[in-house]
């Protein structure tokens, strides 16, 4: 299990379109991912549920990765976070 | 339960409409062609030097006659036929195709069965005839009836059925041909052993009925007039027309059954000298009735209509007279009093069944093909010569019967202040008389008919409220999802002359022009933007709808200006660019989270639907300006439920677009999300579709 966390810099946080962006990215991996803000959590293929942790600017998620590539995806997680959020 | 019913023999009587609608033209050829080539008739008119055996003309009406004559000897396959393109609600071709297969196969197992035991000659007499080529149990027009009703039922439940992969392309409608097919075959091997049961039934009631005399027939007629403001006559009286109850007779060696096939049967036949009368008995006491009576009951009406209202009156009165005498359609002119003296009805039901009984006391022999008007009494009476069929009396008790109706109704319209048209109360009477002379007019005109079909379907509870519409000679035939939503009166004004609803079942009487009526209605309702009743209804239990939450015009998903929606990237759906500027909810559920920046909402449906609402493109930008949420997470919310309000101008003043895509998120747990309407709508109009089960 990989755990992480990132702190959002985009100015309007994970809103429909990022959060569509990230579902799509972490259905292509091979690992279970949940993102967690404060004491919510939500499985990271559930765009519905990843729009309503209602992740904003300046905020800080906790990405946990999980699976037998647990250590590639959460590297490339962290990236994709890192360029678009 | 007892509407249910009503429903269901209103959808039966409806769809004898079919089959019925050629009897008129069928009987016009038979009539024209057998009177002129009767030799008597010819001697009697002294036409024997133009019209001859092996003349141009003899033959032109030889073979108009034998045409007329086959439409009648094979009824029964007309019947399965058109019985099951009625019931069917759609693909009606299919559902003709099976009824012509069933028929065949149903038959051809009867006569493989009567083979089997022994032949013809082992069957109790008069129980066989020949259908179609086929020797067969004499089934008259039921045969056809029954495959018709049992075709229309197979095709309504099989012909959506999806078969396992392998047989897909039996699937759909080609299963039902098989279907019915394979049930019909086993139909006609229990019809072996069922139908002479039936037919000893049926030979007991016609025996009856014989021997019931003056009485009988008196009952009859008026049962038959009763019949009339339910619109299920013609269930009534086709037995006694078209089956033995109406009694079985031997005409040119050929066992004919029912009274309307033995007077066509002896009008084909030269060796008649006279009509039986106990067949016409059935028929012939509608032509002293429509012919004279209710034109004595139109002029009683009209003179006792107020002077000032009489020219607008007198129109109406006039067509529904003319129409009456001359075809025969008496329900026009029976609607004007029906509902506002149900009595005045009562007593003419009385005066129809006397009609009937005089007829067949004073030995009248005309027949008729659909009703009794002036053409049918010229052809099959007048022509015939009196000899044959003492038609005389038609007039002499006609004229009696113009007088009667005549003082009959003037007296109690009068004496019990009925509102019969004109007489009523100044702004009824206005509203009723304009809506009256405007669906004559739409009759010619098309450009006001648009207005009378929205009348009519907003009337009806609008076109989603219309599970099924047709039409039989005078009225609107309609099944309703909610009676509730019908507004009478809304009917009325749209120029009908009565509206019966019972359960879900409406009929909108209009008189003859009635089919121009439904053409225009339908061409209409097409043109609505709602979708297909139909779609919504299939599958309930599987499928989800999603309502508009918005008013405005349908967008496309693809065509939305924002890749990640267009690509589906946050789920399929549609979008809507809204013409108002608030936001309802689509479906009931449970408010999942509202976005921080306000201008989108997420919420699950009790089915399981995610739905993500995204009000405007990039608005995320205007961090809840624009915005008045008035739910949050967690909220109920049921269909209709306003969940934030917007502005429309501050939104495209900031530059931003105001398409609002509706997206279910949880796309992957469907099989099916379908947008059901393009262009313009109302919120809680149906827009997606959504069928579970993963791809």
């Amino acid at each position: 299990m990989e755990t992480f966390t990132y702190k959002i810099t985009d100015p309007v946080g994970i809103h429909a379109r990022p959060a569509g962006q990230l579902v799509k990215m972490v259905k292509g991996l091979s690992s279970k991912v949940t993102i967690a803000k404060d004491d919510r959590s939500a499985v990271a293929t559930k765009l519905i549920a990843v729009m309503g942790l209602g992740v904003q600017s300046g905020d800080t998620i906790t990405v946990t990765v999980e699976g037998e590539n647990e250590k590639v995806d959460a590297a490339r997680l962290r990236s994709f976070l890192e360029e678009r959020l | 339960m007892g509407s249910s019913f009503f429903g269901v023999l209103q959808r039966v009587g409806r769809s004898f409409m079919l089959p019925i609608a050629l009897l008129p033209v069928a009987g016009l050829l038979l009539g024209i062609g057998s009177s002129f080539t009767n030799h008597t008739m010819l001697e009697a008119y002294r036409l024997t030097n133009v019209i001859y055996e092996g003349s141009m003309v003899y033959t032109v009406l030889d073979i108009m006659n034998q045409s007329g004559n086959v439409v009648f000897a094979n009824l029964a396959l007309l019947f399965a036929m058109g019985v099951a393109i009625g019931m069917a609600k759609q693909e009606k071709d299919v559902a003709a195709l099976s009824g012509a297969i069933a028929y065949l196969v149903m038959n051809t197992a009867i006569y493989a069965m009567i083979t089997a035991n022994g032949g013809v000659e082992a069957m109790p007499p008069n129980t066989t005839g020949e259908s179609l080529g086929i020797t067969t149990l004499q089934m008259g027009v039921f045969g056809g009836i029954i495959v018709g009703l049992g075709v229309g039922y197979l095709h309504n439940r099989f012909y959506k059925t999806q078969l396992p992969q392998v047989l897909s392309f039996f699937s759909g409608t080609r299963f039902v041909p098989i279907i019915s097919t394979v049930v019909f075959l086993a139909v006609g091997i229990v019809m072996f052993y069922v139908w002479p049961i039936v037919q000893s039934g049926i030979g007991l009631l016609g025996n009856l009925v014989i021997h019931s005399g003056y009485i009988g027939t008196w009952i009859y007629g008026i049962v038959e007039r009763a019949l009339i403001p339910f619109g299920l006559h013609h269930v009534f009286y086709i037995p006694f027309w078209q089956t033995a109850v109406g009694g079985t007779a031997i005409i040119d060696g050929n066992i004919v059954q029912g009274a309307q096939n033995i007077f066509f049967a002896e009008l084909a036949s030269k060796e008649t000298t006279q009509f039986s009368v106990e067949a016409t008995r059935f028929m012939s006491g509608k032509f002293p009735l429509m012919i004279f009576g209710l034109p004595g009951a139109a002029l009683a009406i009209y003179r006792a209509a107020r002077p000032e209202k009489r020219k607008v009156v007198g129109g109406l009165l006039i067509s529904a007279a003319l129409t009456a005498m001359l075809t025969g359609i008496t329900e026009p002119l029976e609607f004007t009093f029906l509902f506002v003296a149900p009595f005045l009805y009562a007593v003419h039901c009385v005066f129809a069944g006397l009609a009937y009984m005089l007829m067949h006391i004073f030995g009248v022999g005309v027949g008729m093909t659909f009703s009794g008007g002036l053409i049918d009494l010229t052809l099959f009476g007048i022509l015939q010569g009196m000899e044959k069929t003492n038609w005389q009396w038609v007039v002499i008790v006609g004229i009696g019967y113009f007088v009667l109706y005549y003082f009959t109704f003037y007296f109690m319209i009068t004496k019990r202040n009925y509102m019969t048209p004109g007489r009523e109360e100044d702004g009824d009477v206005k509203l009723f008389t304009r809506a009256d002379v405007e669906a004559r007019k739409k009759g010619d005109s098309a450009g006001s008919g648009d207005a009378i079909s929205a009348m009519i379907a907003e009337g009806l509870g609008g076109k989603n409220n219309l599970s099924d519409l047709d039409c039989c000679a005078t009225r609107l035939r309609v099944t309703v999802r909610d009676a509730q939503k019908v507004s009478e009166s809304l009917l009325r004004q749209s120029g009908a002359s009565g509206v019966i609803i019972k359960g879900n079942g409406v009929q909108i009487i209009y008189g003859p022009q009635v089919s121009v009526i439904k053409s225009h209605l339908v061409d209409y309702l097409d043109t609505i933007n709602e979708p297909d009743p139909e779609v919504i209804d299939e599958n309930k239990e599987h499928q989800e709808l999603v309502m508009s939450p918005l008013d405005g015009e349908i967008v496309k998903l693809v065509d939305v200006p924002d890749e990640a929606f267009a690509q589906g990237m946050l789920g399929q759906g549609i979008a809507v660019l809204p013409s108002e500027e608030i936001l309802y909810a689509p479906a009931s559920g449970v408010v999942q989270s509202v976005f921080e920046s306000k201008h989108a909402v997420t919420l699950v449906t009790d089915d399981g639907a995610e739905i993500l609402i995204h009000v405007g493109i990039n608005t995320v930008e205007m961090e809840g300006a624009p915005f008045k949420v008035q739910v949050s997470s967690g909220d109920r919310v049921t269909i209709g439920d306003v969940l934030m309000t917007f502005d429309r101008g501050a939104i495209t003043a900031a530059g931003h677009l105001l398409v609002t895509p509706i997206v279910i998120c949880n796309s992957d747990e469907y099989q099916l999300v379908e947008g059901l309407i393009e262009g313009e709508i109302t919120h809680g109009t149906p827009i997606l579709r959504l069928v579970k089960g993963g791809k």
